[in-house]
């Protein structure tokens, strides 16, 4: 199945690219601690980053607790994967086409999408 | 940094992330022992069923007593849920799967043979075989999930 190369204005900022290429990654749900560390971010980014991506559709999140403490698990929905995927694929291409090489074949600008401040 | 270069970066940093996302799929100690024990009660069943009279129920129970706390633990240990895989599903832990049936199917079949025969100490040998040997591949399964986190599962 090949993918169409499309970028994601959601998906861009990076933190959220590491949210959505951890879950993406081939586990089924991965816990808050476990994608935490992963993605080397704090508690509150994953916290704020992860509603911004379940309530776009892309991140389906499961509540739970282990005696006292709380347990949250994450995982992509079908559109947050697809949507990852064509993101994924889209920064593929737009890094092998080199700009000043790629003449009118060349991918959308990574400029193209919109910019947002919470890169990084 | 120019948009190109940055796109390598992002992408190069998300294969470390995954990297350190599978480097969480390292068995604890208890994890292969339970699954050792899980196993030595399968391979029991044999025994259990020419000398004892007992039916598989009671060997299903405890395989199941064993390997659903087992599993549990592992996941809370890992903070990692992989879902089920079956034969069919392609990547580095399919060969594993298939040993793993083989191997299962095999020794047991030998054992009901061997032991229809009277050679009780080598049907026990080949229990203990099999026993090491699930553990081994269970070893190669982990290996597998590995390496299906760190590529990405098709993903990127």
């Amino acid at each position: 199945v090949t993918v169409k190369a499309k970028p994601d204005a959601l998906i861009h900022p990076i933190t959220r690219l590491s949210i959505c290429g951890l879950l993406a990654a081939g586990a089924d749900w991965v816990e808050f601690a476990a994608l935490r560390d992963a993605a080397g971010i704090s508690d509150s980014v994953l916290s704020k980053q992860s509603r911004v991506l379940e309530d776009a559709g892309y991140l389906e999140v499961r509540k739970g607790a282990v005696g006292r403490r709380p347990r949250t698990w994450f995982r992509l929905t079908p559109n947050g994967r697809e949507a990852f995927q064509a993101h994924v694929a889209w920064l593929q291409q737009a890094a092998r086409v080199r700009p000043e090489d790629a003449g009118d074949t060349a991918a959308p600008a990574p400029s193209a999408v919109p910019a947002t401040n919470d890169r990084g | 940094m120019t948009d190109d270069k940055q796109n390598v970066v992002e992408l190069e940093l998300l294969r470390a992330q995954r990297s350190r996302l599978a480097d969480r799929i390292r068995p604890p100690w208890w994890y292969l022992t339970g699954i050792g024990i899980g196993y030595a009660l399968v391979f029991a069943f044999p025994f259990a069923s020419r000398f004892l009279g007992v039916s598989i129920w009671p060997f299903v129970a405890a395989a199941l007593a064993v390997a659903v706390p087992l599993q549990w633990g592992w996941t809370r240990t890992t903070g990692i849920k992989m879902g089920f895989r079956n034969l069919s599903y392609p990547g580095p832990g399919r060969p594993a799967r298939y040993a793993v049936v083989i191997v299962s199917l095999g020794a047991i079949v030998t054992e009901h043979f061997l032991i229809d025969r009277g050679l009780t100490a080598a049907a026990v040998a080949v229990a203990a075989l099999a026993v090491a040997a699930q553990v081994a591949l269970q070893q190669a399964l982990l290996r597998g999930m590995r390496q299906e986190l760190q590529g990405g599962g098709g993903a990127a």
